[in-house]
């Protein structure tokens, strides 16, 4: 099925990255919740195999019959999303999660996938230097129709890992002086008509206090205020695995999923934020400049869209666990608990891969 | 080949997304200096805001389940009470403040003491409770000083409560302060200080339906103990209600006669083994477990001579006396030894081995088959067909009847009493078995132990000629949110004692005679109503715990038995009695017994 030129070309290092970050996260998830119940950090390297599987699997497919299918595959995951809402039980305030007997999974996640996939097809043969009115309505419309679908879940922090897709997109394609502005305009009537309109309460207080954490530190801040005082707290070499009072004594909140990063300074220090550092700037370096081993415009889109997700991820959440950015369900890609976040992200390193091992095929 | 994918010019989008991952790098070392400035140069701050941060646990106790007889009546149930704690982490001098609170709340210093010595190694932040049972006026005093103390906790929680005081109290049981080696037993794993637990009864054998499960709230306090945020919460689940077989009006009536006696009664349902009364005299009062005894009180309650705490119904042994002439009259009729003619004269005293034994009637019974043997609880008609068995035979009826192991009522601490036999003197008394022991044996004296409700299920086996049942107390439980009932089946115990019922009928012809027909039961008849029976008295004491002696004036008195069913062909009811040193069973066990018949007639029929 897959001959042997192709697996030599399998970036192995890319791998051998995405299991390292992988297994610091199951270090940490074992030491924020060894005294729950639940045994997550089994249950999350469970997840790495899996999900080790499907990128293996994935990538002896061509890329190619993915994006001729991408409008398909679009399509059909469209419905389960529309179907939630319409069939889904609220499970802590959101409809985002099909149940089965013994995992969760987030459909919402997966999409993110088809939503890469049908963005680089649409800007497969765009050779222009900016892009152009209609192929910004075309892939704003293809994904504003999940985006619509999620928000209404309500899962904020999932739409918002959507936006660096499009914009990774768009970037490519090219901005003009007159499009951003347009752009920033309706950025802006759009923030305004969701805060009015679509922000639960609690949610604009998480942005608000972030303007100013001790206005409030019992309510929204004091969250933001805990993971700040773990993470300064830890110092320079840190509390020592499984001795950060603050995580230990629970006074962080979703410590194995969301604010697995305040448990590694607060344990780790600042040494340990740093090899997280720069195992991220590893992995993202090693996803940007595996662009121009793409051999067609479409892998470019693909490997850039796909970069720009997880860096996004990556900033949003680190940022949101020291006190920058409000506090929003984002997980650390690879590190937090979370089949589906973990999954999803395997898959989309596997279209780089995927990208990159055929980039000598003639076809 | 100009459109061939490979030499397409893709070099205007790579540039610009190599120019979007240097903003990445910026971004990544931008990150990285603020970090360095949170927990390397703002380190110290943060530090001490941590250190500051104190969690406390405040545990919601689940209220235990209820408890209620057959009818719906409550036997235990909740009340409110308030508890102070200490929080060690707030307090700076515990002399100085044992001696303030005992001020305070007049507790003595030395108690408070003892208590923080007896908990020094738990965790800071979790209470220590010192005091339950405040009444408002302490309550208040507490709540007033919050500010001066504030290393002293007030706590709300559910209460057990017997509402009906020293009621069924061996068949409830009670509950206890876990002790600290208990503590650490992986089975009490969610168990907290000062928390109560079931020790005795269905309290303890039913003690993970009834406990329920603690809720809990951990919230975020500052240094001096005041709120500054919730962290997590769990709401308490009160445990299953308890549905028991007792009736209370047969119980109450069961303690009544009893009263100022020792001594045991059963009422057990002779066709499905459900306990009807299960009443044990002198009581004690459970009540008094859950409001801490005084160390004087719990002194008195363990050391007094008759042992108030003991359920005599299951724990009391006792030589069974002429009742175990049933067993002896089974087996020998099952044997083929004898008929229901064979008869043995009895003038008051014979001798058997060379050795004098004695009928308990003087002047004799004359010539004595087998109904007049059980009707007149002849011994020297048994001597007979004891001796025409022998001890190996006996032993081994004995414990096809239900002798010598637990019947496996639902209840703790039910002892197994003991059927001897060649093999155990050896074992036991490095001694050979005399063929005399035999012949004692054979009227239920000697080594023999039998407990009350051992002797109940046994009667009820007669009864049922041949088909055993397993006694409990529990009849169901119930979720008490969903009001959803769960049956409980106790099966009967997986013997037949496989004797043929023509000899059940024999021996039950015979019980009925001692009662209906001027036999020694016959103080427990009813009018109309087929009551079959057997007394017996039993001339040894035998200790609840071994080696205690018998009150002076008790010396020469037996204790009384009585042991009977009804109606004589559809059996419904079992009913035991002993009243220890009561003298001849028939005498003042066997007018108890008849309330109790009558009272269950009356009820049920």
């Amino acid at each position: 099925m897959i001959d042997r030129r192709l697996l030599s070309n399998i970036d192995w290092v890319l791998i051998a990255l995405l299991l390292w970050n992988s297994a610091l996260g199951v270090v940490f998830i074992y030491s924020s919740s060894h005294y729950l119940p639940g045994n997550y950090y089994l249950r999350q390297i469970i997840w790495i195999v899996l999900s080790l599987i499907a990128l293996f699997l994935f990538i002896m497919i061509d890329y190619k019959n993915f994006l001729t299918y991408s409008l398909h595959l679009y399509i059909v995951f469209i419905f389960p999303l529309a179907g939630m809402l319409l069939f889904g039980k609220l499970v802590v305030g959101t409809k985002s999660w099909i149940r089965f007997p013994f995992f969760q999974i987030q459909p919402s996640e997966l999409i993110k996938i088809i939503m890469i996939l049908l963005l680089a097809q649409i800007f497969s043969e765009y050779k222009a230097r900016y892009f152009s009115w209609n192929k910004l309505l075309l892939s704003g419309g293809a994904v504003s129709l999940p985006i619509l679908l999620v928000v209404l879940q309500p899962d904020l922090g999932t739409t918002l890992t959507y936006v660096p897709i499009i914009l990774a997109a768009l970037i490519l394609a090219g901005f003009s002086r007159k499009s951003f502005i347009f752009i920033l305009i309706f950025t802006l009537v759009l923030s305004f008509g969701v805060w009015n309109f679509f922000l639960k309460e609690y949610q604009k207080q998480r942005i608000m206090t972030l303007i100013n954490p001790l206005q409030d530190p019992l309510g929204a801040g004091y969250h933001i205020l805990q993971s700040k005082i773990a993470i300064g707290s830890g110092g320079f070499l840190g509390k020592g695995y499984k001795k950060g009072t603050q995580s230990q004594l629970r006074f962080l909140p979703a410590r194995h999923t969301d604010f697995i990063f305040s448990v590694i300074g607060e344990e780790f220090g600042y040494a340990g934020v740093i090899v997280v550092f720069l195992s991220y700037f590893l992995l993202l370096s090693r996803l940007f400049r595996s662009i121009d081993k793409s051999r067609d415009r479409a892998g470019v889109y693909i490997i850039f869209m796909v970069a720009m997700m997880i860096a996004f991820q990556f900033f949003v959440n680190v940022m949101m666990v020291i006190g920058l950015f409000p506090v929003i369900g984002i997980p650390l890609p690879f590190l937090s608990y979370g089949g589906s976040s973990l999954l999803t992200n395997y898959l989309a390193v596997s279209l780089v891969l995927n990208v990159k091992m055929r980039r000598f095929v003639n076809v | 080949m100009k459109n061939s994918k490979i030499y397409e010019d893709l070099s205007l989008i790579i540039k610009r997304s190599f120019r979007i991952f240097l903003l990445v790098e910026i971004l990544l070392v931008a990150l990285a200096i603020y970090f360095w400035k949170i927990q390397i140069v703002d380190h110290n701050k943060y530090w001490h805001q941590s250190e500051a941060n104190r969690i406390r646990e405040v545990v919601l106790p689940a209220p235990r389940g209820l408890i209620k007889d057959r009818d719906g009546h409550i036997l235990a149930d909740n009340i409110a009470s308030f508890k102070a704690s200490l929080l060690r982490e707030n307090c700076k001098n515990f002399n100085l403040f044992s001696l303030r609170v005992s001020r305070l709340l007049n507790i003595e210093e030395n108690i408070l003491k003892e208590r923080i010595e007896k908990y020094k190694s738990w965790p800071q932040f979790k209470p220590i409770v010192f005091e339950d049972n405040l009444n408002l006026k302490e309550v208040s005093l507490i709540e007033g000083r919050q500010l001066e103390f504030p290393e002293l906790v007030l706590q709300t929680e559910p209460k057990r409560y017997y509402p009906q005081d020293t009621f069924a109290a061996h068949t409830i049981g009670y509950l206890q302060e876990l002790s600290e080696e208990e503590m650490k037993s992986s089975l009490h794993k969610e168990r907290r200080l000062g928390d109560l637990v079931g020790k005795k009864g269905i309290e303890k054998i039913y003690d993970n339906l009834l406990r329920g499960e603690d809720g809990y709230y951990v919230e975020a306090v500052d240094s001096v103990g005041r709120h500054v945020g919730m962290i997590e919460k769990r709401d308490p689940v009160q445990g299953y209600t308890l549905k028991l077989t007792i009736d209370c009006d047969l119980q109450r009536m069961a303690e009544e006669l009893l009263e100022g006696k020792e001594g045991a009664a059963v009422v057990l349902d002779a066709q499905n083994g459900e306990v009807l009364a299960l009443a044990s005299y002198p009581t004690f009062d459970p009540n008094k477990f859950i409001n801490r005894f005084s160390p004087q009180e719990w002194l008195d309650l363990v050391n007094n001579p008759e042992f108030p705490l003991e359920n005599r119904a299951i724990r009391g042994l006792y030589a069974p006396g002429s009742l175990f002439k049933l067993v002896i009259a089974l087996a020998a009729l099952d044997l083929n030894l004898i008929t229901q003619n064979t008869s043995f004269f009895c003038s008051g005293s014979t001798r058997i081995y060379n050795q004098p034994f004695s009928c308990w009637s003087e002047q004799g019974h004359g010539w004595t088959n087998l109904f007049n043997g059980i009707r007149n609880s002849c011994n020297i008609y048994f001597y007979n067909v004891g001796k025409r068995l022998g001890i190996e035979e006996i032993a081994r009826y004995a414990v096809r009847l239900g002798y010598g192991s637990r019947t496996g009522i639902d209840l703790t601490g039910e002892k197994e009493g003991l059927v001897p036999s060649p093999e155990w003197k050896k074992k036991v008394k490095d001694a050979p078995w005399f063929p005399g022991e035999t012949i004692s044996v054979s009227i239920g004296q000697g080594p023999l132990l039998v407990t009350p409700l051992q002797v109940a299920v046994h009667t009820a086996l007669i009864a049922n000629r041949g088909v055993m049942v397993t006694p409990h107390v529990l009849m169901s439980y119930q979720n008490p949110d969903t009001k959803e009932d769960k049956e409980v089946r106790f099966p009967p115990k997986n013997f037949n004692p496989g004797i043929e019922s023509s000899a059940y009928e024999k021996v039950i012809k015979g019980m009925w005679r001692a009662v209906n027909d001027e036999g020694t039961a016959r103080l427990a008849r009813i009018q109309d109503y087929d009551v079959c029976a057997k007394t017996g008295s039993t001339q040894v004491v035998s200790s609840i715990k071994g080696g205690e002696k018998p009150k002076p004036e008790n010396k020469l008195k037996t204790h009384s038995w009585f042991t009977g069913f009804a109606p004589q062909d559809y059996p419904k009811v079992v009913v035991t009695v002993i009243v220890e040193f009561g003298g001849m069973g028939g005498a003042s066990a066997a007018p108890l017994a008849r309330k109790l018949f009558e009272l269950y007639r009356e009820k049920y029929d």
